[in-house]
């Protein structure tokens, strides 16, 4: 990742930010940046909990 | 009557594998390709409210339907079998080539069909026809993990079809109608074959089992056929059968957790189908029609993209030899062409605006909203962020990209697998720009419009911070080296103690009691070679007899038991 490439995506998020609060109405502005990002990091750590706790076996688990 | 079921597109297929195999191997793979292009060209022949009926054992039979729903699953299929072809060009096995033909006829057949006793017969087709192509992989892995998809569908079919009677006897139709929302027997179990083949949650096991061990083709048009044909009979059969909503929401997130956890690339999007279908079947319980049409557009959708990404997956089997991400990364510099093509696929799953992801998946995910299903809504489009971290960004990163590796041998690709990946690259991007040429031949009038402002922003703000949330913690996301248990645990962990308690208990029987004739026949042969040794008191001598040789001897003593035999009768 490059430092222009960080700078499109503020640049993106601002102007969905703007367009938000200028166009929409009835809308909590950014409520989808926090269910995106917060709703990526409850994926990541649940599921590798669910993996540690419960799933994972060796790979060789079926052929023994 | 005979010569309108000729002109069927399912029988198109059919026809097709039969002449496929009578031809000289190089004309083989243009035919193959050829033959969904008069299927499509037979589908539409028959426009619009065509349907033909069928006297059978006092009943009616309508093996060809076309409504709109059948219309437009119909030719996603014989588009994806073309372009499938074309992926397979290269290929020279007739096993797989005319496999795949009556896979589609199955799927087509299915799609067509108004009738229990016709969808049967195709959906059993798809079953057998479909276990070839993982058969075909021809490894040991690959001919167990094809015994398990076939044993499972054959249960599942069994389910379907226990259903099916039952519904015939209660209703003395085999007319396929939407069946009343209430716990009857029949139509449980027929939801319960059904299920199955959509790969709903606990009887999706097959499909991630079997999917990352099938050939490179087969796997595309695998992830074609089986689970939207049954997404297509849940439409039929089951629309508004609210259970289905949350049946959906499960199976989208479910399919999210193991993609998350799974290591091997066509595993991962395996279960990323078991997720995409989670929103076709949530759409159907919803059972509005808008959430029917997004349920159907969904499906169009998700087969062009999910064909797409299982195409990259296999060039990069058949580029490496490898599937694994703990075996792979760095080697994007060395298939550009091919990253480019998946990536264009990735970016239609996880509704990037401008591909095809965007203009059905939004539709489902709407119609829950205006359904006032706003809980399920939310899900929903979490279940999206997940899709986009592990089939947009898990994947492709540890596949392709992070630190440049040259320990990895990568092999050239065959130019036809990129250019089929072209061609659905292209379908793609064409139904995410023009999505009205998808909207118009959807089932219900469309008044959806996905290029809102709203939409817009809602995606934008939701994929930037997913991939910013998947690079702050992308170490967390490399590929293990582990195996994640799935509900396949349940048949696989106890088929070593069934094989010894059912298979070693009936075959330790068999070779007692083989042994013990063997025993018999030994000693009565023994006992016969010379009978005077006990018939005859007197008797001392061993020389005589034993100049027999022992095949005389065995003569001797039948000729000896059946004059005594023969003796005992008379007198």
């Amino acid at each position: 990742m490059k430092t222009w490439h960080w700078i499109a995506l503020a640049a993106l998020t601002l102007i969905s930010l703007i367009l938000e609060m200028v166009v929409l109405n009835h809308t909590v502005p950014g409520f989808y940046i926090l269910w995106g990002f917060f709703g990526c990091v409850v994926i990541i750590y649940v599921s590798k909990w669910i993996g540690n706790q419960f799933l994972f076996r060796d790979e060789t688990y079926y052929d023994r | 009557m005979t010569a309108e079921i000729l002109t069927s597109p399912a029988l198109v297929f059919l026809l097709g594998a039969v002449v496929l195999a009578l031809l000289p191997e190089r004309f083989r793979a243009s035919v193959f390709i050829a033959v969904p292009l008069l299927a499509l060209a037979a589908l539409w022949g028959m426009g619009d409210g065509y349907r033909l009926t069928v006297p059978f054992i006092g009943m009616e039979l309508v093996p060809l339907y076309a409504d709109k729903l059948s219309l437009v699953f119909g030719t996603i299929f014989a588009m994806i079998a073309a372009v499938g072809g074309v992926y397979a060009w290269h290929i020279t096995d007739l096993r797989q080539q005319a496999a795949a033909l009556v896979y589609a006829g199955g799927a087509m057949g299915v799609v067509l069909a108004a009738d229990y006793f016709t969808l049967f017969v195709f959906w059993e087709l798809m079953a057998v026809s479909s276990t070839v192509l993982v058969w075909s992989r021809d490894t040991d892995e690959a001919r167990a993990a094809g015994m398990r998809y076939l044993v499972v569908h054959i249960f599942g079919g069994g389910l379907l079809f226990a259903g099916i009677l039952m519904h015939a006897n209660e209703t003395g139709s085999f007319l396929m109608t939407a069946l009343p929302e209430a716990a009857s027997l029949s139509s449980i179990l027929i939801l319960l074959g059904v299920a199955l083949n959509a790969a709903i949650p606990p009887l999706h096991a097959w499909l991630a089992d079997a999917y990352p061990k099938a050939t490179i083709t087969g796997a595309v048009f695998m992830s074609a056929f089986t689970t939207k044909s049954a997404v297509c009979v849940l439409v039929r059969l089951f629309p508004g059968w609210d259970i289905l909503v949350w049946v959906g929401v499960a199976m989208a997130l479910y399919g999210v957790v193991y993609a998350v956890l799974a290591n091997d690339i066509r595993e991962i999007l395996a279960y990323s189908t078991v997720s995409q279908v989670g929103y076709m079947v949530a759409g159907v319980g919803i059972g509005t029609e808008m959430a029917l049409n997004g349920t159907t557009a969904h499906a169009f959708s998700h087969i062009l993209y999910k064909s797409l990404l299982f195409m990259g997956a296999g060039t990069v089997l058949y580029a490496t030899g490898k599937s694994k991400l703990t075996e792979l990364g760095g080697i994007a510099s060395k298939m550009k062409v091919a990253v480019f093509l998946y990536m264009i696929g990735a970016f239609s799953i996880s509704g990037f605006p401008l591909f095809n992801g965007f203009i059905s998946k939004s539709m489902v995910v709407a119609a829950a909203g205006d359904a006032h299903l706003k809980a399920a809504m939310l899900l929903l489009i979490l279940a999206s962020v997940g899709t986009f971290l592990h089939t947009g960004l898990k994947l492709p990163y540890f596949t392709w990209f992070g630190p440049k590796r040259d320990d990895i041998p990568v092999g050239p690709v065959p130019k036809n697998m990129l250019v089929a990946m072209a061609f659905g690259a292209f379908f793609c991007t064409l139904f995410g720009v023009l999505p009205d040429l998808l909207y118009r031949f959807l089932p219900y009038e469309v008044t959806y419009k996905p290029y809102t402002v709203y939409h817009l922003v809602e995606m934008i703000q939701i994929l930037v911070f997913t991939f910013i949330g998947f690079w702050i913690l992308r170490p967390k996301l490399a590929g293990e080296a582990r195996l994640p248990l799935d509900t396949d645990w349940f048949y696989r962990a106890p088929a070593g103690f069934a094989r010894r308690r059912i298979v070693g208990s009936v075959a330790a029987l068999f070779d007692g009691t083989e042994k013990q004739v063997f025993a018999f026949a030994g000693t009565v042969s023994d006992w016969f070679r010379n009978p005077m040794g006990w018939l005859h008191p007197a008797y001392k001598g061993t020389g005589t007899a034993s100049t027999y040789s022992p095949r005389h001897g065995v003569v001797m003593g039948f000729v000896l038991v059946v004059a005594v035999l023969m003796g005992l009768y008379l007198f």
